[in-house]
């Protein structure tokens, strides 16, 4: 009898070392995530796209998104660390990080630094100003125009490159390290424009109950754009997993279910594709 | 990961920017610094307790704050009061006042150093407070300290990266939007390290030279 349990126990053992054998050749990525119980993703702290709340606990779209997929790919936990915009990428190339699910918008020179999954969050670019637009700043090219106005970006984010490439100097595109600084340099009159996406925008406005302030949106010389969650180069197989489940959520509405809360449209995402987005501009 | 000197070359005017930056906010700061800790230091000997116990007490706060912390206090909180700095500007006066409190240090040690008979013979000859300090305590207290000064100052240099928090575009800052925009770190961070080296072992050389200049103290 013992031995028949050994025996069954040995057979049992080749054939699942079979199964790893065979996976692990398929994704090894992914089998590696399974094992260790969670995948490190690298948030920004910008409500509604990344949340990270007074005790720690990380919520905002990308993250649910993320936590959601790797769920359903054997993956129960992600940990979050946060990081500055432009230090993503780098931190993703030195794993540090398995994937960025952070608001990171698909650009075609981010496209060729990472393996982008398929679009999640869409968003246009917003401007906040004192009430007003005292300097009459619409577009990125009126600050650029303009003869001292001053326009604030999260180093490394697409609304810091969006300032530059219009020709905005360097020295008025401030790099501001979070939201709240950005407030209060713009009601202290360091700045005169803070720039991020709308719903972020929309968030920190709703935050500060600040009368004094008024949100531009959307900006006219800046498009819609899309982030993805972000793979190092070389992870492709685990994109394409991630693709697959993304998909399916996507299809059963499930995505919608919990993007939507935080004001994201899920109609927006599903009408667009990484090949488009990464292809413009 | 390899060493690209097309792109090193490319990010030199930036960085250069930045240094330049770096360098003013240095000796802005040693100046600020040099004032603060010699008035600390005189204040500080005030035979008048009302004066000499606060002044103690704000340098011994200063010093036992982080400068990190006393620059956002600079940058963010001051103008909730109506003190609207520009970042060199606090930059400057969170280095100057932080680094002051520590030359004060200096400066007592160097006044100190002065013997007893220079203040007696001061007084024997009716000088009054201002001549005695101006005339005879200052210029034989000044040149031995000179180096231990110097000393700090160049501390205070290799602290000036602090400043990229509260937003002044200097090295650092440089260095870090370049990384932030070309994926890459390697090549602007190095360069960092190099400009602080160079300048370092430079400065070095100086402080040598200083020592055999002023450091004797003659008796």
């Amino acid at each position: 009898m013992k031995k028949l349990i050994f025996g069954g126990l040995a057979a049992m053992t080749a054939v699942a070392a079979i199964a790893i054998g065979a996976q692990a050749q398929d994704n090894p990525k992914l089998d590696q995530l399974k094992e260790q119980g969670f995948a490190r993703i690298a948030i920004a702290n910008e409500p509604p796209f990344t949340a990270v709340a007074a005790d720690g606990k990380v919520s905002g779209a990308g993250p649910d998104v993320a936590q959601a997929v790797f769920e359903r790919l054997g993956v129960p936990e992600v940990v979050a660390s946060i990081s500055e915009y432009g230090a993503m990428i780098p931190g993703l190339q030195a794993r540090r990080f398995d994937v960025v699910t952070a608001g990171l918008f698909m650009k075609k020179d981010r496209c060729e630094a990472v393996a982008y999954s398929e679009p999640i969050l869409c968003d246009a670019e917003a401007f906040l100003v004192k009430k007003g637009n005292p300097k009459g700043l619409n577009t990125y090219a009126d600050i650029a125009a303009h003869a001292d106005a001053t326009i604030g970006a999260p180093g490394g984010g697409t609304e810091e490159r969006l300032a530059l490439d219009a020709g905005v100097p360097r020295d008025r595109v401030v790099v501001v390290p979070d939201g709240q600084s950005g407030l209060r340099m713009l009601q202290d009159g360091r700045l005169d424009v803070y720039s991020l996406p709308v719903l972020s925008i929309s968030e920190l406005v709703r935050l500060a109950k600040d009368d004094s302030l008024e949100m531009i949106a959307p900006i006219s010389d800046a498009p819609v754009y899309c982030d993805g969650a972000a793979f190092r180069k070389g992870d492709e197989a685990l994109r394409d997993a991630f693709d697959v489940e993304l998909a399916k959520l996507k299809e059963t509405g499930e995505f919608a279910k919990i993007i939507e809360p935080y004001g994201f449209s899920a109609a927006a995402a599903m009408s667009t594709s990484r090949e488009k987005l990464c292809a413009a501009q | 990961m390899e060493w690209d000197w097309q792109f090193v070359w490319q990010i030199m005017p930036t960085l250069l920017e930045g240094f330049k930056i770096t360098i003013i906010a240095t000796l802005l700061g040693s100046v600020l610094a040099a004032i603060v800790g010699m008035v600390f230091a005189v204040l500080r000997r005030s035979p008048n307790p009302y004066v000499a116990r606060p002044v103690g007490l704000v340098a011994e706060f200063i010093r036992g704050t982080p400068l990190l912390v006393q620059l956002y206090f600079l940058f963010y909180v001051l103008p909730s009061a109506g003190i609207l700095l520009s970042p060199l500007v606090a930059g400057v006066i969170g280095l100057g006042l932080h680094y002051g409190t520590y030359t004060a240090e200096v400066y007592r040690g160097g006044i100190d150093n002065v013997p007893r008979g220079q203040w007696e013979a001061a007084k024997a000859c009716n000088l009054n407070p201002v001549q005695t300090w101006v005339h005879v305590i200052m210029p034989q207290a000044i040149p031995p300290m000179i180096p231990a000064l110097a000393n700090y100052f160049i501390a205070m240099f290799k602290e000036t990266p602090l400043l990229s928090a509260i937003t002044v575009l200097e090295l650092m800052n440089q260095a870090r939007s370049i990384a932030n925009t070309n994926y890459r770190y390697i090549e602007p961070m190095t360069m960092v390290g190099v400009f602080f080296l160079t300048v370092s072992i430079v400065s070095v050389f100086g402080l040598r030279w200083l020592e055999r200049r002023y450091g004797r103290v003659e008796r």
